[in-house]
Order: C-alpha cells, then sequence, then structure tokens
C-alpha cells in the first residue's frame, strides 16, 4: 500500500491583475475574466525560476514529513520551464535540499502532466519495494507571449508530494491508478523557443476534454466506483472554466470540485496545477474520504488517481499553511513591471 | 560575474545548509547603479543580515515593500537565481533574503 | 592592534626624505595615454628633485585596475620603460590603497639598504572604460559575497552611512558638507578635475547612487599619476624646505564589511594611524593638514574620528561647522579638493596625497596654502576599509 506521506507548495509573491493585461491590448476586462473565471495569476521574482520554487515546495514537504531528507530514494521533478535543455533540475534540487547521491532520479516533461507522471514512476517503485520514499515536484515559471491569449492563464508555483509505502505514515493511500495518452499536437514549444505554441479552440475538445473523460471513464470503470462515492474530485485547471465543465461532464458536482480551483486565484501553473488542486483538498479533507483525480498534459494524455485519506491526514494539516491562505501573501505589480519579471524586456 | 560552474559545485553545501535559516536586518541601501549583470533587476535592495545563532551576511533581499526596509526586519534565507547575461553560461543560484 | 607585531624600539626614528614630487592633472584625460601619464608625473618628479633617471634605483608604481580593464599587468616593467632604463621595478595593488602601499614598500627597501633612491609612482587611466565595466571592476576591492549579493562600491559604503547615520543621528545634509567643503577646497587647486564649488542643495538634489549615498556624495572615476623621489636621509643632498616621511604604517582588517566589529569605524586605519603617531612621536591635535581618503562623504566622516580629530561620532558636524576647513578649521582636511573634487585616479590617489602635504609643508601651495603647516599626514584606504596606509610627513 502505497500514498502520499507529506506535501509543500510555493507560490510566489507576485501578482498580475487580468485587467492589466486586458487594458495593455485593448481588451474587455470583464468578458475575459468572465469566460476564463480567473482575475489575476501568479507571476515569479526576477531571480525565481522552475527549480527555486522546486526547492521552495520541497522544503515545505520535507518540514511537514519531518523526515531527513537523506531518506528521500527517487527525486523526479517535472516542468515545462526547466532552466536547461541538457542538465537535470532533479539533481539541483536534490541537491540543494540535501538528498545525498543514492536516488533515482531523472527530469520529466510533459506539459502539465509532468508532476503527475513523477507521482506514477514513483508509486511504480515504492509498490515494488525499490524505495521507501520518493520525492515528487511539478513546478513551472510558465512563458507566454505577450498578447496571445495564454498570455492570461500562464502562471508559476510549485507542488511537491513525498509519497511512502509506510503504512502508519501514510495521509492519502492510492488506490488506483491509470493513464491515457495519444500523439495529440494541441499546444507545443520547440527547442530553443522563448513561447509556446497552441492552437486556439483544438485544445478544448479533441485534446483537454478528450483526454481527462476517456482516462475519467476508465478509471471509474476499473475502480468500480461512481461520482457519488467521492467527497473531491481535482481536474487539470488551464482556466476557470474547463475543468468546471469536464467535472460535469464526468458526473461530479461543483461542490465536490470546489475546493482544488485554485485556477480562480493564481492562474494555470503548469506542471503544479492539478498538484495544487490536489493539496488544496488535502488541506481541508477528512480522513477516510475519497479523492478523485484526472491531470491533463499537452501532446496529451492524462493521468489518473483515487485517493483515500486516512487519520493521520488530520495530524499533519496542522504542520501546514493551507494553499488558499499561502495565495493571499501577494504584492500586485503592474504590466512593464511582470514583462520585467519574465524577462521579456 | 563569476561562471565558473567549479565554484559553484564548491559553494553547493554551503549554501543548501542556509536555506530556511532567519535574521534580522542590521542595514540596508538601494542600489540604483547597478553592476553590468544586474542591470536587469535595478533597483533593488542589499541588506546585511545577522543570522540567528550564527554570523552576519551581505545579500539581496527579494519580494520587497518600502516598509521591509528598516533594522530589525525578520527576513529568511532563499535559494534564488544570479541573473547574467551569458545565454550560454552556466546559472548561478545564491542565497538571497526574503522578508517574512 | 596585533599582539604578535613585533615593536620597534621607539627609539628608532625613521627619516625618509622627499627629494622630488609631481602630480599630473586629474579629470577625464581623453587624449593622453597609460604611458604619457606616467612619463609626465615621473619627469617632473625627477625635474623636482635634480636628479637624473639613471640615479634612481628601482621603481614602485601604485595601481589597481590596469589588469582588470586593461588586460595588461608587469605594470612595473611596462612603465620603467617610460624612464628610459632598466632598473628593477615593482606593481603593488590593494585597491585603492595602491598608492600609500607602493610608497611603504619603498620606503622598505631604503630601510634596508637594498635601494638608495627609489621613485614611487601612483596611476590609474580609467576613462577608456564604460561606467559598467569600472563599476564591476571596483567591485574587485571588496569580497565574493559582497559581489554575488550586487554591492558595488558605493553600495558598501552605503551601508556604511546608514550604520553612521542611525548610530551617531547624523543626517544626509551633515555628509553632504563633506563634499561642499572638497568642492571648495578644489577651487584654489589647478590640478582638480573639479575646480567649481557645489551646496549642500545641490548635493542633496543629485541623482541617488546607493541610498544615502547620491552622486556628489561619490568621487568620480578620474584619470591621472603622481610620483615622488625619496631617498634614505644619508643619500639625499641638501635640498632647500627637504619635507621628511617620518611615520609609514600599513593595517589591515576583514575584506568584508559585514565581518567587521564596528561598522562605523575602520580599525585598520585607527591600528595604523595609532602606531604612526607613536613612530612619529606627536598626537592627533599636532596635525596640521591632512589628505584624507574621501572616497564617499561618509568615508571623510569616519575618518576624522578614526585619525582622532574629531570625538567619536562627531566627524560629519565637525566638518560641517568649517573645523577642517581651509583658512577657518585648524587639523585641515583635504587641502587639494580630496578624491571628491580632486578626483580620485584610483591608485595614484595615495601618492598624490603625498605630493599635497609635501607642497603644503614647503608652502608652495598657493592659493591652498595652510598656514604655518609643519606636521602633515595623509590617509589612503582600499577597498571599504580592509587596508590602510597612514604616512606622517614633517619639515
Amino acid at each position: 500500500m502505497s500514498g502520499i506521506v507529506a506535501y509543500g507548495t510555493y507560490i510566489p509573491k507576485y501578482r498580475l491583475r487580468l485587467s492589466e493585461i486586458a487594458q495593455m491590448w485593448g481588451k474587455d476586462s470583464l468578458e475575459i475574466e468572465a469566460g476564463l473565471k480567473i482575475s489575476e495569476k501568479a507571476v515569479p521574482g526576477f531571480d525565481e525560476d522552475a527549480v527555486t520554487m522546486g526547492i521552495e515546495a520541497g522544503k515545505k514537504a520535507i518540514g511537514m514529513a519531518e523526515i531527513d531528507p537523506s531518506r528521500l530514494q527517487s527525486v523526479y521533478f517535472g516542468s515545462e520551464s526547466h532552466p536547461y535543455a541538457v542538465k537535470p533540475s532533479s539533481t539541483t534540487v536534490a541537491q540543494y535540499l540535501s538528498v545525498g547521491n543514492n536516488y533515482f532520479t531523472a527530469d520529466l516533461e510533459f506539459a502539465c502532466k509532468a508532476g503527475s507522471a513523477g507521482m506514477q514512476v514513483t508509486f511504480g517503485l515504492l509498490n515494488s519495494r525499490s524505495i521507501k520514499y520518493g520525492l515528487v515536484i511539478g513546478s513551472d515559471a510558465a512563458q507566454s507571449k505577450p498578447h496571445d491569449a495564454l498570455e492570461y492563464t500562464a502562471a508559476s508555483s510549485a507542488c511537491a508530494y513525498i509519497l511512502g509505502n509506510s503504512k502508519n505514515e501514510i495521509i492519502a493511500s492510492i488506490l488506483e491508478m491509470s493513464s491515457f495518452s495519444s500523439d495529440t499536437p494541441d499546444f507545443w514549444r520547440r527547442d530553443g523557443a522563448k513561447y509556446p505554441s497552441h492552437f486556439g479552440r483544438f485544445t478544448g475538445e479533441p485534446a483537454y476534454f478528450t483526454h481527462i473523460i476517456q482516462e475519467g471513464k476508465d478509471l471509474l470503470a476499473k475502480s468500480k466506483l461512481k461520482p457519488s462515492d467521492f467527497a473531491f474530485c481535482v481536474f487539470h485547471m488551464p482556466n476557470g472554466k474547463f475543468p468546471r465543465v469536464v467535472a460535469k461532464k464526468l458526473g461530479f458536482s461543483y461542490e465536490q470540485l470546489a475546493a482544488s480551483l485554485i485556477v480562480d486565484k493564481i492562474g494555470n501553473p503548469y506542471s503544479a496545477s492539478s498538484l495544487m488542486g490536489l493539496a488544496s483538498v488535502l488541506d481541508i479533507a477528512k480522513p477516510k474520504q475519497k479523492i478523485f483525480f484526472v491531470s491533463y498534459g499537452s501532446g496529451a494524455g492524462s493521468d489518473g488517481f483515487i485517493f483515500e485519506t486516512t487519520e493521520e491526514l488530520a495530524k499533519l494539516q496542522k504542520k501546514t499553511i493551507p494553499v488558499l491562505k499561502q495565495i493571499e501573501d501577494k504584492i500586485y505589480i503592474s504590466y512593464p513591471e511582470y514583462l520585467r519579471h519574465t524577462h521579456a524586456i | 560575474m563569476i561562471t565558473s560552474p567549479v565554484k559553484l559545485w564548491r559553494r553547493q553545501k554551503s549554501v543548501s545548509s542556509l536555506i530556511g535559516k532567519r535574521g534580522k536586518i542590521l542595514l540596508w541601501t538601494i542600489i540604483r547603479v547597478p553592476a553590468k549583470s544586474f542591470v536587469g533587476e535595478a533597483p533593488y535592495p542589499v541588506v546585511i543580515v545577522k543570522v540567528k545563532n550564527g554570523e552576519n551576511m551581505i545579500g539581496q533581499l527579494v519580494d520587497w515593500q518600502k516598509e521591509d526596509l528598516r533594522v530589525g526586519r525578520e527576513v529568511v534565507c532563499v535559494l534564488r537565481r544570479l541573473s547574467t547575461e551569458e545565454k550560454e553560461a552556466i546559472i548561478y543560484y545564491n542565497i538571497k533574503f526574503k522578508p517574512l | 592592534m596585533s599582539k604578535f607585531r613585533v615593536i620597534l624600539s621607539e627609539v628608532e626614528c625613521m627619516n625618509i626624505s622627499i627629494l622630488g614630487a609631481s602630480t599630473t592633472k586629474f579629470g577625464e584625460l581623453w587624449s593622453v595615454s597609460p604611458r604619457t601619464l606616467a612619463k609626465e608625473a615621473m619627469t617632473n618628479a625627477l625635474n623636482a628633485s635634480g636628479l637624473k633617471a639613471s640615479q634612481i634605483d628601482a621603481l614602485f608604481v601604485g595601481n589597481m585596475l590596469s589588469g582588470i580593464l586593461g588586460n595588461q599587468t608587469n605594470l612595473g616593467s611596462l612603465l620603467v620603460e617610460e624612464l628610459g632604463i632598466q632598473i628593477p621595478a615593482f606593481r603593488i595593488e590593494g585597491a585603492c590603497a595602491s598608492g600609500g602601499l607602493a610608497l611603504h614598500n619603498a620606503i622598505n627597501s631604503l630601510k634596508a639598504h637594498q635601494y638608495r633612491v627609489v621613485l614611487v609612482l601612483g596611476i590609474e587611466k580609467m576613462t577608456d572604460h564604460s561606467q559598467d565595466e569600472i563599476t564591476n571592476a571596483l567591485m574587485a576591492a571588496g569580497s565574493d559575497e559582497e559581489r554575488m549579493a550586487g554591492a558595488t562600491f558605493p553600495g558598501v559604503y552605503a551601508l556604511m552611512a546608514q550604520a553612521y547615520m542611525q548610530k551617531y543621528k547624523a543626517r544626509e545634509e551633515d555628509l553632504a558638507t563633506v563634499s561642499v567643503k572638497n568642492h571648495y577646497h578644489g577651487t584654489f587647486n589647478p590640478k582638480a578635475q573639479f575646480q567649481f564649488p557645489v551646496t549642500i542643495a545641490d548635493v542633496m538634489k543629485s541623482s541617488k547612487i546607493a541610498d544615502p549615498l547620491k552622486l556628489l556624495d561619490c568621487s568620480p572615476i578620474s584619470d591621472g599619476a603622481a610620483a615622488v623621489v625619496i631617498a634614505n636621509e644619508e643619500n639625499s643632498k641638501k635640498v632647500r624646505k627637504k619635507v621628511y616621511i617620518v611615520a609609514s604604517e600599513v593595517a589591515t582588517d576583514t575584506l568584508s564589511l559585514h565581518d567587521r566589529k564596528s561598522l562605523v569605524s575602520l580599525s585598520a586605519v585607527v591600528e595604523a594611524a595609532s602606531n604612526a603617531y607613536k613612530k612619529a612621536g606627536i598626537k592627533p591635535k599636532d596635525i596640521d593638514v591632512a589628505e584624507i581618503h574621501d572616497c564617499f562623504s561618509i568615508s571623510e566622516a569616519i575618518a576624522v574620528e578614526d585619525l582622532g580629530f574629531s570625538e567619536i561620532g562627531l566627524g560629519a558636524k565637525d566638518i560641517g561647522r568649517g573645523k577642517r576647513t581651509l583658512f577657518k578649521g585648524d587639523i585641515i582636511c583635504n587641502p587639494s579638493g580630496g578624491l571628491k573634487a580632486c578626483g580620485h585616479p584610483v591608485g595614484a590617489t595615495g601618492i598624490k596625497q603625498i605630493v599635497e602635504i609635501t607642497e603644503q609643508l614647503q608652502g608652495e601651495a598657493g592659493k591652498r596654502q595652510v598656514e604655518k603647516a609643519k606636521i602633515g599626514l595623509t590617509h589612503n584606504v582600499g577597498g571599504s576599509g580592509a587596508v590602510a596606509a597612514i604616512h606622517i610627513l614633517r619639515i
């Protein structure tokens, strides 16, 4: 039996209001915010990147677990904004978290589902008893082209999970996991290109919705459970609208989805998105509640998990500041400052 | 600026032991005429911090607002990226201070 | 003071004579090359001494930036070519104290009787390079930690200014009086880079460099050279109005400002000055005229306290009251205009200070003459106080 032992989240301090972006490009802010259901997004500091944010989140997870970092036996770091094209981010994160030298590791990229893919790899190692503890991080300092639609949603954050297979340490055990993938070119970034490209409405039905819905159906079938068996559901959040729509399509209610909707306040931090939605749920979940989780990564694929919380969760909730509270620690910046922070000028 | 990967590597242990350490601002200034590699982030504050149970350290203050620039302000050591003009050089990470 | 230094006998008195001294104009000397600068200073110092180049036994050069900015080291050999003879030549470096350290080493060679007559040159050519490059290069005077923190040279002194203002309840206007005084003195110095006065309001209005230091709190980028010919007394001929160096002391402190015991006092200065006063057999109040290393206005405020001219905490206030001003005060500081108005070609400053004091003691200082000057002091500092060279001169 494997599961989540601890988690940690890091959101950079800066926020850009969507109204500032809209004003810059002469668009109707209210219309955009209503459509996307986002009011502001998280922007990294000038000197932050996926690695520095990942380290912050990792440190919090280690603090919650009260574990000696050298006991972590795997480190998987998922991002689509790795600082290097060639040189692992995982080892930098592991080094500064004092993990030591004896760990399985690799960098992962799969658009927004790199983090959840890392979790599946780690559960594989845990279930085979190859390791006792593994660290998974999803972190992104997302870039978006000025004046592009993505500019309203592309955000930055990091989320870390320590996974283990020691029964009395698990706060949410994993009951089921599966994955659904295909080669669907909805969103991509060429090697050397600064900003990603996407194909507009093609990113919706054939991409996001097809993969999440199919994976969701497969997961329910595999587990022989119904949506009403779950207290919570978490989906990847490219904007505020899509997860609301897909939840409904899979038969979940808004009440089941609500706790995970961090996107409304910080936008889409790509590899950290669904992981942070899950963390937000874990912040308030009670013991013995089931959580339905399906991520999505462009290109494309969806990773599904079914978690069940344990009595242990209540103890660890005391050791963390809830994600929704962390989100409130913010400073607003202007559009020109945002360009500076993201190295556009 | 410092671009030797060997130096970065040599400093890893001491730098990682500082992440998360807390301290108080002893002195502050704002650099308005920066050195070349710091042009993108100027103006920025530089502070001397008395680290808890340790010595004094000097470093940049990040995620700051005007009210944070005062003697006695509590800060924490964080790892941040040092900027460089060079697109092909190794990326340097160093300790900076963030108001608590 | 170090417990482990060997204390020389009180009886031993040093008498190094200055046979010739000269400085070039300081400023943005676009059309003058480093070699030309050196040749001018050295030739004029030699002429003043009445000696020929062939009578010089060795050349000591003080310079900080030629390697970093011009990719040129081996300065001893390079500059000795400008003398036209092949003699032993050395470059000594200690950031902005390079000049004072070169002189100290030259004096030591005389005391050891290795050489009889030597030429000491301080030289810096800065304006061939951009502001960016220079800001970067000057950070070499500090520590790695300071550089990685993005603490520019003015930034480090700004932190000192913050500490001073906090501790002694001084205001920015009090620090500004240093620049006002030095610019006033500069108006009397035909070799100074700036020969116009500034007011406190001018200083306060000038753009911020590193809070609280503003443009007019900071010494400029300059080119310039200065040279002196020195010899042991027994090797020097009779010269009218001969000036002697009676103390030459050097001391060090930590490289980084944040590692120091005090953030409002330079212990290297206190130590070197204390030793110098002892060797010269004098007290601070005996000094008639001094050249102070005012790389920033705060530097002079702290210096006059460290040197014992003012009580602790009152340095800036005393300067504001005119106590160190020409024609007004007693221990006159920076009659040349200091680093602020005369200019600060880094490696040249320490020697220029010697030239200025020599002219003052000889009564040759023209419009900026300090009346009846008999004993003078030069205060040359490297980095934010990592090294200090103090010299005492008498006539």
